[in-house]
């Protein structure tokens, strides 16, 4: 639809009447139009053919991928599991009861006098006094099922696990170690400047 | 031909009718099938070939103030069974050829077999777990589920999966792990075997802590279950519980439990609290609970000691009290540490009551601070009467009695004050001023302790420092006396400390300590008393700095019936309390106040 009313349209140019062309003319040689080429029909078919191999190969490798994938979310449920035993394992051998159990099987006793030293001055602060009693059996004191039945470290073999088992490499791996150094004391402790 | 030549027309309607009808009959099935059944039948070949996953969401940890986890969430798993295809038969499965070990023979396993080798896993016989298969046989013919073990840990799962036995299917199974087994066990309470919050903070903080499952459905092969890609849908999304984190100190709240335990053993007493808390914030840095329930395992104590008895066993606080009533009386300045008064045995006072010490002793010149060492019932009287019954009444209130704490745990009491000034009778009125006739929580102790240690400001009681990422406001905390009066109070405790009769028994070399000791007779719920004792002691350190507050409270020790059951208890606490803090020893030796006069 146009916005114009009719009347505005351009009035058409009056030209000179064209002289009338003859009607009748001899027909154009057959057998002229162009060959239709054929590397366009190997294109257009090659390329349909490319397209359904391409697909058949991405979803043969999506395909495959999931098994893959399938695998490696079963290898992670294994880990998974490994991680929450062993992660299980350490909670419960870090628990105060199992570490006082160890020290006490050590023939460590806690002395309750607790003495000071000012670095600012070198100020002894409170009476020191050696730690008394025999080492207690706390165990029964504060009880834990979960460490029932773990040896302590007293009772343990050579490489085994407080676990109770001893671990897949654990032994082998102690072995091999070469005996590592104790660390060297830290800075942080003031020495004499002594000449 | 005849025919067809002779009615061509007929045949071809014939034709048509036969083609219309058979097409109409495609038609009425393609409607049914793609319109009228089309959700029914989607949803049954989605079943076939899709299946849901749960996926759980975490119950929050529950951690101590410095992150060591105290409750955790772990997987265990319910080993089931189905009875029918147990039943069914021997199973088949390749086992190394004798005579060949690198080839694979197929031997037929009976049942016996294989519920001797799952028995062995799982800790039960072959017979029982046969005996457990042919009892829901007998229930239901057709039964293909049946429980043979419950909450089995990883190791014992693996064991389960290798067996491969084809009728025996695990079920994972989220439960609760509790690394350090009874230390905090009495806050932290439990959860049942399925999962719910049953007790203490578990129970208390279960909204903070509850995860939410989620689910979500995938399309998977046909033969081996993989899951096919792309087809993945999530139902609706998992949360994880919150953290929750305490005020308490897993490392001392274990070593306190420790101390209050060997005690109660070795004074024969029905039950201990030992409370500790900081005495600026409020904080509770250990609420020990004797009897101790370990919640790894809460069935293997009694279900009356599974709770917190600090916060849910209201007793008569006794001597200790006397403490709030000196501070009472020194706030409002009708007395100072040296007031003088004549402490007799037997106190008569004008309104008919009848009070008297707990040792008979001739006329005593006690000072305020003589009184309290002493621990004068009849010289208290004469102090606690200069002010009216109401004064008293609200400054209890004021310091946090006769009201929950702002704790809320479950169970917790608000003690019994009595129900006020209109409810004593002549006697009551005079015992509240020592601390009988009352009752109050053992945490509420350590809240009125707490108060005169911070300068008269009372903090509010704080067992939970938040849940996730939320910390709750600090608060700036109520002014109960003046500092002046908490001053002048803590300055007397200390002489009591000093000057006690178990001065030898809690000295604690290096530091200033003020306390004070209670023995407090026990309602036996008849209006009478029973034999026994609830022995106490509640102070703070450093005297000239108060950082912590130590409250004990030792039910009926048979062994040793006075306070003295309860101090090694305070002197050990508060040592390893100041010990494990590096709280620096005091320097000034503590004010001289006169006793006597």
């Amino acid at each position: 639809m146009t916005a114009l009313p009719a009347q505005s349209a351009p009035v058409p140019r009056r030209t000179p009447a064209p002289k009338p062309e003859r009607r009748l003319r001899p027909a154009p040689e057959p057998g002229r139009r162009a060959k239709p080429r054929l590397a366009y029909a190997v294109i257009a078919l090659g390329g349909v053919g490319l397209i359904v191999a391409v697909q058949l190969l991405l979803s043969i490798a999506v395909a495959q991928g999931a098994y893959e994938i399938d695998a490696f979310q079963v290898q992670q449920a294994e880990l998974a599991r490994e991680h929450q035993k062993l992660s299980e394992d350490l909670d419960r051998v870090e628990s105060p009861q199992y570490l006082a159990s160890n020290a006490e099987a050590l023939g460590m006793v806690p002395n309750a006098a607790p003495v000071y030293l000012r670095l600012s001055d070198g100020a002894v602060l409170g009476q020191p006094t050696p730690a008394t009693g025999g080492a207690a059996a706390s165990a029964p004191l504060v009880p834990n099922a979960l460490i029932d039945g773990v040896p302590l470290v007293t009772e343990q073999q050579q490489g085994q696990t407080p676990n109770g088992g001893t671990s897949g490499e654990a032994p082998a791996t102690a072995a091999d170690a070469p005996p590592v150094a104790p660390p060297p004391p830290a800075e942080g402790l003031p020495t004499p400047a002594t000449h | 031909m005849n025919g067809t030549s002779r009615h061509p027309m007929r045949r071809i309607l014939l034709a048509a009718v036969v083609l219309v009808a058979l097409v109409g009959v495609f038609v009425v099935r393609l409607v049914d099938l793609q319109v009228v059944r089309a959700a029914e039948l989607s949803e049954e070949a989605e079943g076939r070939r899709s299946t849901s996953v749960t996926v759980y969401g975490a119950r929050g940890d529950i951690v101590d103030r410095n992150g060591t986890v105290l409750a955790d969430t772990v997987m265990r798993y319910d080993i089931a069974v189905s009875p029918k295809n147990a039943n069914a038969g021997p199973v088949t499965r390749g086992e190394p050829d004798p005579n060949d070990p690198s080839k694979t023979v197929q031997v037929d396993v009976p049942l016996e077999q294989s519920a001797a080798e799952l028995g062995a896993v799982i800790g039960l016989t072959g017979e029982q777990v046969q005996q457990i298969i042919a009892d829901s046989l007998a229930e239901n013919a057709e039964s293909d589920f049946a429980y043979v073990a419950k909450l089995v840990d990883t190791d014992t799962y693996e064991r389960v999966k290798d067996l491969g036995i084809p009728w025996v299917v695990p079920w994972e199974h989220p439960s609760r792990y509790y690394p350090n087994g009874a230390v905090g066990g009495n806050l932290i309470g439990f959860v049942d075997p399925d999962g719910n919050a049953v007790a203490g903070l578990e129970y208390s903080e279960d909204e903070c802590l509850a995860g939410q499952d989620g689910a979500y459905s995938y399309l998977h092969s046909l033969e081996d279950w993989v899951q096919i890609p792309g087809t993945e849908v999530v139902h609706e999304q998992a949360h994880d519980g919150g953290t929750l984190k305490l005020t308490i100190d897993s490392d001392l709240q274990w070593m306190v439990q420790r101390i209050a335990e060997a005690q109660v053993q070795a004074v024969g007493a029905d039950w201990a609290t030992v409370t500790v808390m900081e005495a600026k914030t409020g904080r509770l840095l250990a609420v020990a609970d004797v009897p101790t329930v370990d919640p790894n395992a809460p069935s293997a104590t009694d279900s009356a000691n599974r709770g917190s008895r600090a916060f849910t066993a209201p007793f008569e606080p006794g001597s200790t009290f006397k403490a709030l009533t000196a501070a009472s009386v020194i706030d409002a300045g009708k007395a100072d540490p040296v007031s003088q008064i004549i402490a007799p045995y037997r106190y008569l006072p004008p309104n008919g009551a009848n009070i008297n010490d707990s040792g008979f002793h001739g006329d005593e010149r006690l000072t305020l601070t003589g009184v309290l060492i002493e621990s004068s019932n009849t010289g208290m009287s004469q102090f606690g009467e200069r002010l009216s019954d109401q004064e008293r009444y609200d400054d209890m209130l004021a310091f946090g009695l006769g009201e929950r704490t702002e704790v809320g745990f479950p169970g917790e009491e608000p003690g019994d004050l009595h129900g006020g000034p209109e409810g004593w009778d002549n006697q009551t009125k005079y015992a509240t001023m020592f601390g009988q006739g009352l009752t109050t929580t053992a945490v509420q102790i350590a809240s009125v302790y707490q108060t005169i240690a911070n300068g008269g400001v009372r903090m509010p009681v704080r067992l939970v420092d938040g849940c996730g990422d939320d910390t709750p406001a600090q608060s700036e905390g109520e002014r109960v006396i003046s500092a002046a009066a908490s001053q002048q109070t803590s300055a007397m405790l200390e002489r009591v400390y000093l000057e006690g009769w178990l001065a030898d028994k809690w000295e604690i070399p290096g530091y200033r300590v003020a306390a004070k000791t209670g023995t407090a007779q026990v309602p036996d719920g008849n209006g009478g008393y029973l034999s026994g004792y609830l022995v106490s002691v509640s102070g703070f350190a450093p005297a000239d700095d108060p950082q912590f507050v130590v409250s004990v409270s030792i039910m009926n020790p048979v062994k040793m019936n006075s306070s003295a059951a309860s101090a090694p208890v305070f002197q050990q606490v508060m040592s390893q309390v100041l010990k494990k803090y590096r709280t620096v020893p005091s320097g000034a030796p503590a004010p001289e106040l006169p006793a006597t006069w």
